[in-house]
């Protein structure tokens, strides 16, 4: 089986946003970089279908050139070849998820895999959508949330994730798409070996001929503040006590 | 035996990838180029990313740098703030008296303002262009010997739950022979320590003392410095007792390095150093520089002050010590960056003539410390070589010392003057007194507490997994109160000590591993020694970006 895993460079979690003098991006200069979440979990997930079924694991990320990190360490954890889709533009908040999944749909088309995983959702943006819209452009069926991947006959069963702990299995021809969930698997290190050989795998770079137009504008972006307020509330014990309830429920909204 | 382990044979095994490890690392690429020779190395990284781990101040003597990679500006070198002016405080309570003079030691003339984590990264970047095995994530957790002999190290074992449990991820550690090893582990390495604890290299020499420097990078309008500005004080808001001072430097007109170091030989248990900190940053000569500016990083980190007399035996056979982890620091001046690149780049040199001989026993490898000695290094440190020492007499002996010392080239009436291990001189609390509860009350915005500092430092270990600080608690639980009062849960500069009460009213201590920032300061101070830090897994720990 052939399967293409597409893996975003976001910024790290403990990294502290901070929007730019525009309003409406963020100073990424500042950041720090590491594999989505949800795509370490697509990878791992790729390579046990390969541990079972044999084939190919190829990574791919649209990306300006330090996300190729990414593609080193999925490299490294036993990823075969990698694509890397490199463009300056292709920078994390200002580029949409249509110019994303357009510029990989570019890349990855020719290949003709039999199964693309994403993550379901990047850590950055969160948007949940390029998955869906590479699968569009390819004209792929495809299944978002995932828990479980099945395997046998030239088609998929899978264990999607509905709200309120409800689960779906959905059958699907292949080739096909898949947004993978946190979670579903357990990852794997990186070995020695692994980083070793990772030197020698292939990372092809791609320069994407030209860049949709975004479908989406950011009007303006602002980071939640942790504010402190201290309020007393004065009066007789009874009076205060109905107001604090009033205030939880009200302004608080801890209440019902 | 190694059951299903994996081993790794190599040449030449670094551990460490700071300064010193990477100097090394680089100087053994370019002697291999040269002597057209195979030769494989391999460099352990702890952090998730080589710089991760790196906090400096810092100032940066090029010399070491010049040496080794003497076109560095034109190959993107990320040094380009040049020292535009230095400036030294003394400071009050609330005023400030400026040196008429630089003190010779102080002066940055020719000197760059730089962040030690960039240079890392970019170091790191070269040696692996050069063909040189960079493994991050990867902690050197046990010394291999083989009777006197250095013959590599393990690395940790990984996905181990919280009670040593082997999860489904489990990935034993490997075990990397190499035929030199360098260790290049930083201040109070795990792996130099065992092998201190094994040998007796460091017999000979005095104890080691080290400080603790906790640092903060802000963002503030331009205007209150110009880019290059160093500027260095002493002064409150210590006493006189207890050496050390804070720093400022101008990376650009809109950046600022804050920091402070505190001596770990302070005497009061109840001292804070992170407190001490704050109340800096409030002296109304550092608060006009922050007020308006945002904090963007914190930061904490050891370093080795004991200088010259403290330097163990540096070689072994089959391993050399480098850098911080020997205690190659220069305490007058601050810097310890040129000397670990350089004593890097020596046992680079070294280790490859010894190949080449194919003898890397001591006898072959003991050139180190001739070299070293010989080098500008040597004539470096030795005539600071009493300096912190003499700070045990108090500030201004210390200070009237230092100068001296650079008039006589050292040269002193007790040298060198005795030192003891930091620890030792912490003194018993007064009975009866309760430790300070602390005078600060952070307002977010000029000052922290560290909860919130630790959450800018990037900061992050796999939660399940055992405490990576093994503590004999039952110190903690009964005479420790009476007798210090818990100066854990002040020295540590994270908040990973916490006193908090037992299910039968008793109190105990409880570690919230996860917030540390491997600076070491535990491991070094706590007066009893029975904090012992070790790596977590690979890949935990900060995330220094622009420290
Ligand atoms: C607050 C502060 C300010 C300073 N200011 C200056 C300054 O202005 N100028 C200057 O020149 N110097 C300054 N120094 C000193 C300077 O930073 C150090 O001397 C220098 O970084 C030492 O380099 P090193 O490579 O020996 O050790 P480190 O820089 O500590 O590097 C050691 C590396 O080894 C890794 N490591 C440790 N243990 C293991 C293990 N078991 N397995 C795998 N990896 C491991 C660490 O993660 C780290 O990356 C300052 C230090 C501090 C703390
Ligand atoms: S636990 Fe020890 S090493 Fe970790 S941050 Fe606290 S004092 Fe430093």
């Amino acid at each position: 089986m052939k399967i293409a895993v597409c893996i975003r460079h976001v910024p790290t979690r403990e990294w502290q946003p901070r929007v730019d003098d525009s309003g409406r991006a963020l100073r990424e200069q500042d950041a720090s970089y590491e594999m989505n979440e949800p795509d370490a979990y697509a990878l791992e997930e790729a390579l046990r279908l390969r541990e079972k079924h044999s084939g190919e694991v190829v990574v791919c990320t649209a990306g300006p050139s330090r996300a190729a990190q990414v593609l080193r360490e999925a490299l490294a954890r036993g990823a075969d070849r990698a694509i890397h889709v490199e463009d300056d533009r292709l920078v994390s908040i200002s580029t949409d998820s249509f110019v994303v999944a357009g510029a990989l749909a570019d890349a990855l088309r020719d290949e003709r895999f039999d199964l693309l995983l994403t993550g379901l959702q990047s850590d950055d943006q969160g948007a949940a959508q390029t998955g869906v819209i590479l699968a569009e452009r390819l004209g792929l069926p495809h299944a978002t949330i995932v828990m479980d991947v099945q395997v046998g006959d030239g088609a998929l069963r899978v264990k999607r994730e509905l709200e309120g702990g409800w689960f779906q299995w959905v059958a699907l021809p292949l080739p096909a798409l898949l947004t993978i969930q946190s979670g579903i698997n357990q990852l794997r290190y990186a070995t020695l070996k692994g980083i070793m050989a990772a030197k020698k795998k292939e990372i092809r770079k791609v320069t994407p001929a030209s860049l949709a137009a975004p479908r989406l504008a950011i009007v303006t972006l602002d980071v939640p503040r942790k504010t402190k307020k201290t309020e007393i509330i004065s009066g007789t014990p009874g009076d205060a006590a109905t107001q604090l309830v009033r205030k939880l429920k009200e302004d608080a909204r801890v209440l019902a | 035996m190694t059951g299903d382990r994996e081993t790794l044979d190599v040449d030449v095994l670094i551990v460490g990838g700071g300064p010193a490890g990477l100097s090394a690392a680089l100087r053994l690429a370019q002697l291999r180029a040269a002597g057209k020779t195979a030769l494989n190395v391999a460099v352990l990284e702890k952090a998730r990313e080589p710089g991760a781990h790196l906090l400096s101040g810092a100032v940066l003597d090029p010399r070491a740098l010049a040496e080794l990679i003497p076109d560095f500006e034109s190959r993107g070198a990320p040094i380009t703030c040049k020292v535009s002016e230095d400036r030294v405080l003394f400071l009050t309570r609330t005023g400030k008296i400026r040196f008429p003079f630089t003190p010779p030691p102080l002066n940055n003339h020719g000197h760059f303002i730089i962040s030690v984590q960039q240079l890392g990264k970019w170091m790191s970047g070269l040696a692996e262009a050069e063909g040189i095995d960079i493994f991050p994530e990867f902690a050197a957790v046990e010394l291999l010997m083989e009777g006197a002999r250095v013959v590599g190290v393990r690395t940790g074992d990984r996905g181990i739950g919280k009670h040593g449990d082997r999860k489904p991820s489990f990935e034993p550690g490997v075990e990397i022979r190499a035929k030199v090893t360098i260790l290049a582990d930083g201040v109070r390495g795990n792996v130099t320590k065992t092998l201190m604890r094994r040998t007796s290299i460091a017999a000979d020499a005095q104890p080691q003392v080290f400080a603790l420097g906790i640092k903060e990078l802000w963002e503030v309008p331009p205007g209150r410095l110009a880019a290059g500005a160093v500027v260095h004080t002493m002064g409150y808001p210590l006493d006189q007792r207890t050496f050390g001072g804070g720093f400022v430097y101008a990376l650009s007109a809109t950046q600022l390095s804050v920091g402070f170091v505190v001596g770990l030989d302070y005497e009061d248990p109840g001292f804070d150093p992170h407190e001490a900190f704050q109340k800096f940053k409030m002296h109304p000569a550092i608060r006009a520089l922050l007020v308006g500016g945002e904090m963007i990083r914190y930061g904490a980190k050891a370093l080795p002050e004991g200088g010259w007399h403290t330097l163990p035996h540096c070689s072994v056979d089959g391993a050399m010590v480098v850098g911080d982890a020997a205690g190659f620091l220069n305490s007058l001046r601050l810097k310890g960056i040129h000397l670990a690149m350089k004593t890097g780049m020596l046992a680079a040199e070294t280790a490859f003539e010894a190949l080449q001989a194919g003898d890397t026993s001591v006898k072959q490898l003991r050139t180190f410390d001739e070299r070293m000695r010989g080098s500008w290094v040597g004539a470096e440190m030795r005539p600071v070589r009493n300096v912190h020492q003499s700070f045990r007499y108090g500030l201004f002996g210390g200070l009237a010392f230092s100068g001296l010392s650079l008039l006589t080239r050292g040269a002193w009436v007790r040298d060198p003057i005795p030192s003891e291990p930091g620890h030792v001189r912490m003194r018993r609390r007064i009975e009866g007194r309760e430790p300070d509860a602390g005078d600060v009350e952070p307002d977010r915005m000029l000052t922290f507490d560290k909860v919130t500092n630790v959450h800018v430092s990037g900061t992050r270990h796999r939660e399940d997994q055992p405490s990576h600080l093994l503590v004999h608690t039952e110190v903690c639980n009964t005479i420790c109160g009476d007798e210090y009062g818990h100066p854990c849960v002040r020295f540590c500069p994270a908040d990973v000590y916490e006193i908090v009460p037992g299910e039968r009213g008793e109190t105990r201590l409880q570690i919230n591993a996860s917030n540390c920032v491997h600076c070491k300061t535990c491991d070094i101070i706590d007066p009893y020694q029975v904090i012992t830090w070790v790596p977590p897994e690979g890949g935990g720990g900060p995330r220094y970006e622009g420290m």
